[in-house]
């Protein structure tokens, strides 16, 4: 800014002035916003795409090749992401407060909220605009986000889920026209939001929305044309107190400049009821954009006239700035603690309130710090760009390059260089860690202020205008706009003849010669090569120093160097459209298929039921379940362990006329076998016991050693299914009957259950049924439904269902740590593994919308935690319990996660009343509490609660 | 975008002897692992009349190409006088260096070449059949001629008819008759390139 300020820097020339040259779009920039950290830049154009620019810690300037030789890029700003959705020029974009998430609007009728954190993700696409979407605004709380379409309607959407909160139509009801931007703008205290283009009485205003209510009141009145754009000042000011007077109490207020298609721009105090000023005839031509600086005392507007005007208030004039605090402390009065979305790395100003909370913080940093990924200061800062040149200069290699690069020869005889890499990218890196680091700044003192002084935005346009004289004693705005307007016009001049130069050049400069025209078409024999020669980018600037023999205007000279790649841009649009679309920027590359709005929100992943080659699959009446034909001997191996061996021989030997059938069980090398009188139908075993079923409906059961445990228990129907698990042994009868028994304590877990509630009302028959460990018969359906059958409530319970649109929709990859991604071993993740993976591919497809994504996984999670309860499966609990605590954590639900602690906790004091059981499947819930406080912890939101668990835990561990 | 960005090309061994191997070291900067080669050649326009006599000097597969910025040198043989017209040897012609990448052709360099006599004598009065023993090339490599294109970076271009790709109207030809020792007139753009001015 430092040249813009002072016109002795402006002559200086060892003062850069253009920073960085971005030619990356195709078409028209629309929108360019800094992110609040300064770190990087969003840019909107006809291109339809969003892109992001991040400062590149580069070796030094470099040129764009071929452009402009003089002007190096002192900064290097590189696009390291490339957003593509909106299928129409894309009008406006803007950062929530903390750079959570990145809203663009676009004449296709959408806002897209992307995630800044995750790039290019998308989380939501607000529809429900009618016309073409050309203004954003965040509410600075981040409850809120406002739209402005030409649709007449101004749309205020709740962040929370996304959803409409309300429409607003009646001030624009009289709007006739259309308008290039309608650039509306949130009061930085969030009480009001100020439209653009409004109507009221036939007279064109801004309209002043109340947040309380969304009431349409008041207005800003006065310009002649229709609002373009207004943009709060960001700090709030209060009353300058003069010297000498009694220091009267008063009330903040904010400031708003209104920028407008009659070419004027006014500022206006919320505590004047007159604007604090006008300035009519600032520009040529409608103002596009406005932008204040960071310190809210200067302003910078930019029009359709290719230029940007630089106002320079006074604190005399606007009043005390409030600092951070006190607008915090104002937020924090009006707003409650419960500023919407507070994450752990905004909250750097957020104190910690206690040292179990701030230990537990250090010793995150701490581990953090090792992985490199966050560097604290400057010192840290090593430049991403590493050179990989082993000490050689870059002079060296350059001079043996010919010689030292490797050349080969491919199959069919052709030569192909290995180029030499000199310097490795930093692009894509988009890291919270480094999202939250500290912009790396250059050496040169012009550079290092612009960053940090400009506000979050900047202008869409056109050439800077730069104030022509430093004068600190200038304290009349109306003398600053003088010497603005002056400026001003100066650079319409130069622009005009500019794009003068621009539009004649294809018209009267002479035919081309064979030669030129050599530079730009492309070579027919390059094979596949499909567009319209179109040529983007720059065919270079003649270098009038450089050859002396180039005829040149010399206006040219003169003004590019204060020409923005932007002006380029938009003087290439303007004649793209002259020259009757020879030259349509045709983009070919559709985007990456990448989330596709259109995949169908609930994605069918083709369930394919691993059908067991089982006995039972063969479709039968209802209620009749397979029984497994009986064969001449078969072995099985005993499931818990790969070393025992059931095997099955009948009818081996006749002793008096009756028949023996042979079980021989193995376990390396150690054997036993019994026999029995009846032919063996099925056999089954686990660690302790072994049994069997029999033709003659018998069951019998054996310990480990071959030891028979209980007489044959005699089943009404033939066996169709026999499980062994610990001490447990499930039978599942022909008949569709189950039961479970413990025959170490010889008790009946489950007695002739029928199978009638799950399988009634569907011709899905039973694909598969296990034991757990605990004793809990499970049962699978061939229509990917799995049971299990609860013995103290006695009833049966749906644990999965592979089309439950719930298990495809969820979404917690972000809540499972390393040793949770490996997944968790039990009987529930036995009948749901293939099926969860499946649900976190199709999360990963679908553009499922975020809050009913975080509601889906929500209940799925919950439904995982009571399964895993209700097939008593204590590490999958703790498994599920831990990845819902992370999720309830990040995603904020307070409520629950304080139900989820207190249920952990129990009653501190000894109670008899208390029906608090201490433990859970075995685990004891205070330890699990403990495990779950320091997820609690990562969030700084949480705090509160971390420390209120805390201590208690630590009263109990005492007592 | 273009996922590499050519940033500097350097002409070596410029002036040079006619007969001398053209060479220019190319900078260029990729934005990410590149599955497959760029293909790099460099293109000796020998009449601006026709194509006909263009020349490809050679074509190199340049790979692999991780992520970040690399140099390599091009080297490639001097044209074919033999397919050089008479008439154009002497005078000022173009050089073209073309990056494709999967048969795409995403830049264009072109710089002008002047040939000349060094020897006053043959300047004044050029032989009718050209010596190119005494020519010398000078490629004017302050000023390169670039030209971008907008490929499909992800996938192989849909096949086309290329037949359909026809040359543009027979422009208006200047024959490349400036007087020696005089740099052609530079200051003019091609109509169908989007300069930055």
């Amino acid at each position: 800014m430092a040249p813009v300020l002072r016109e002795e820097d402006e002559r200086n020339e060892n003062i850069p002035k253009l920073l960085c040259q971005m030619d990356n779009h195709l078409a028209c920039v629309n929108c360019v916003r800094w992110s609040n950290n300064g770190l990087y830049l969003a840019s909107g154009g006809d291109d339809k795409l969003v892109m992001v620019w991040k400062r590149a810690a580069f070796i030094g300037p470099s040129t764009v090749f071929g452009s402009s030789s003089k002007l190096a890029n002192v900064e290097q700003w590189r696009c390291v992401m490339i957003l593509r959705n909106h299928t129409g020029d894309v009008m406006d974009v803007a950062w929530s407060p903390h750079d959570v998430w990145l809203a663009s609007c676009s004449v296709d009728n959408t806002i897209v909220i992307w995630n800044a954190r995750k790039f290019p993700e998308i989380v939501m696409t607000l529809k429900g605009h009618t016309g073409l979407v050309k203004g954003l605004t965040w509410d600075p709380v981040g409850k809120y986000i406002a739209s402005q379409a030409d649709d007449r309607s101004l749309k205020v959407w709740r962040t929370m889920d996304w959803q409409l909160e309300t429409n607003i139509t009646k001030p624009f009801s009289e709007c006739g026209g259309t308008t290039h931007v309608l650039r509306l703008s949130w009061s930085p205290d969030g009480q009001y939001l100020v439209s653009a283009h409004a109507m009221n009485n036939s007279g064109p205003t801004a309209q002043i929305i109340e947040r309380d209510g969304w009431k349409t009141n008041m207005d800003f009145v006065g310009h002649r044309k229709a609002v373009t754009v207004v943009k709060f000042n960001p700090k709030i000011f209060k009353k300058k107190q003069k010297n000498g007077s009694t220091p009267k109490p008063s009330c903040p207020y904010c400031c708003c400049a209104v920028g407008s298609k009659d070419r004027s721009l006014s500022v206006w105090l919320t505590s004047l009821k007159r604007p604090l000023v006008v300035i009519h005839d600032l520009f040529d031509k409608s103002i596009m954009d406005i932008t204040w600086t960071l310190n809210g005392l200067g302003l910078l507007v930019c029009s359709m006239d290719g230029t940007v005007a630089f106002l320079d208030f006074s604190q005399d004039e606007l009043g005390d700035p409030l600092n951070e605090e006190e607008k915090n402390a104002i937020h924090q009065n009006i707003y409650g603690k419960s500023l919407a979305i507070t994450m752990e790395s905004q909250l750097s100003s957020t104190i910690i309130e206690n040292p179990e909370m701030l230990k537990y913080q250090q010793e995150r940093q701490g581990n953090q710090n090792p992985d490199g990924a966050q560097g604290i200061g400057p010192e840290n800062q090593t430049p991403k760009l590493t050179n990989v040149l082993n000490g050689e200069s870059l002079e060296d290699i350059r001079k043996n390059l010919l010689k030292k690069q490797v050349e080969t020869r491919t199959a069919d005889g052709r030569r192909r260089i290995t180029p030499l890499c000199i310097a490795q990218l930093d692009t894509g890196d988009f890291s919270p860690a480094l999202f939250n680091s500290v912009p790396i700044l250059p050496g040169s003192s012009a550079s290092t202020q612009l960053t940090p002084q400009i506000s979050s935005d900047s202008s869409t346009a056109n050439s800077l205008g730069l104030r022509p004289s430093h004068d600190p004693t200038t304290t009349s705005p109306n003398k600053t706009a003088e010497d603005n307007k002056d400026s001003g016009t100066a650079a319409v001049n130069s622009i005009g003849m500019k794009s003068n130069l621009l539009l004649t050049s294809a018209s009267k400069i002479e035919p081309m010669k064979a030669l030129d025209s050599r530079f730009t078409e492309r070579s027919k024999a390059t094979p596949g090569v499909t567009s319209v020669p179109l040529t983007i980018g720059i065919t270079p600037l003649d270098r009038v120093k450089d050859s002396s023999s180039v005829k040149e205007p010399k206006g040219k000279d003169e003004t590019s160097s204060d020409s923005e790649d932007k002006t380029m841009v938009k003087s290439m649009a303007k004649r793209k459209g002259e020259m009757e679309g020879a030259e349509v920027v045709e983009k070919r590359k559709k985007g990456r298929p990448r989330k596709d709005a259109k995949m169908m929100p609930f994605p069918q992943t083709p369930v394919s039921l691993e059908k067991e080659p089982s006995r039972l699959t063969t479709p039968i009446a209802v209620l009749k379940l397979p029984t497994p034909s009986i064969q001449k001997s078969f072995s099985t191996q005993v499931s818990t362990d790969g070393v025992t061996y059931l095997e099955v021989e009948n009818e081996v030997s006749m002793v008096f006329g009756s028949r023996l059938s042979q079980l021989k069980w193995s376990r390396e090398g150690r054997e036993w076998d019994a026999l029995l009188p009846s032919r063996i139908i099925i056999a089954a075993g686990s660690s302790d016991v072994v049994a069997v079923a029999c033709e003659d409906r018998t069951l019998s059961v054996f310990t480990a050693c071959g030891r028979r445990l209980i007489p044959s228990i005699i089943l009404p129907v033939p066996m169709s299914a026999l499980h062994c698990s610990g001490h447990f042994v499930m039978a599942l009868t022909a008949s569709a009957m189950l039961s479970v028994w413990d025959v170490q304590k010889q008790t009946a877990l489950v007695k002739n259950e029928s199978l009638n509630p799950i399988l009634s009302g569907t011709d899905a028959t039973v694909s598969q049924s296990f034991l757990t460990q605990q004793g809990v018969a499970v049962v699978s359906l061939s229509n990917g439904k799995t049971y299990c059958f609860n013995s103290s409530l006695e009833t049966w319970n749906l644990i999965a269902d592979k089309q439950d649109s719930l298990v495809q929709c969820t979404d917690f990859r972000n809540c499972m740590s390393a040793q949770d991604a490996l997944g968790s071993m039990g009987p529930l993740a036995l009948t749901q593994g293939r099926n969860l993976s499946a649900g976190r591919l199709a999360s990963r497809l679908s553009s499922t919308p975020h809050h009913l994504q975080q509601g889906m996984t929500l209940a799925f999670l919950e439904k995982q935690l009571s399964s895993a309860l209700i097939l008593l499966s204590a590490s999958e609990y703790r498994h599920w319990l831990l990845i819902y605590a992370r999720f309830l954590v990040n995603e904020g639900y307070e409520l629950r996660l304080r139900e989820l602690c207190r249920d952990l906790l129990g009653p501190v004091h000894k109670s008899s009343s208390s029906s608090w059981e201490p433990t859970v499947l075995g685990l004891r819930k205070r330890d699990l509490l403990t495990e779950v406080l320091p997820v609690i912890g990562q969030n700084l939101r949480f705090q509160r609660l971390f420390t209120e668990y805390q201590d208690q835990l630590e009263l109990l561990r005492l007592k | 975008m273009a996922k590499v960005q050519v940033l500097n090309v350097a002409v070596l061994d410029n002036p040079s002897p006619f007969g001398n191997p053209f060479q220019f070291e190319v900078t260029f900067e990729c934005m990410e692992d590149l599955p497959e080669d760029l293909e790099w050649k460099i293109i000796y326009v020998g009449s601006a009349e026709s194509e006909e006599y263009d020349q490809t000097l050679d074509s190199v597969l340049v790979g692999p190409v991780p992520a970040g910025r690399h140099m390599f040198v091009f080297q490639a043989d001097a044209p074919n006088t033999g397919l050089i017209p008479e008439s154009d040897a002497v005078g000022v012609t173009v050089v073209l260096i073309t990056c494709t990448y999967r048969g795409q052709e995403f830049i264009r360099i072109g710089y002008y070449v002047n040939n000349e006599y060094t020897d006053t004598e043959l300047r004044e009065n050029p032989p009718l059949k050209p010596d190119y023993g005494q020519l010398q090339r000078n490629i004017l490599a302050s000023n390169p001629r670039v030209t971008r294109f907008h490929i499909n970076w992800e996938g192989c271009a849909e096949k086309m008819e290329d037949s359909e790709n026809v040359d543009p109207a027979p422009n208006t030809m200047l024959p490349p008759s400036c007087t020696p020792g005089k740099a052609p007139p530079l200051g003019l753009v091609p109509d169908n390139s989007m300069d930055c001015l």
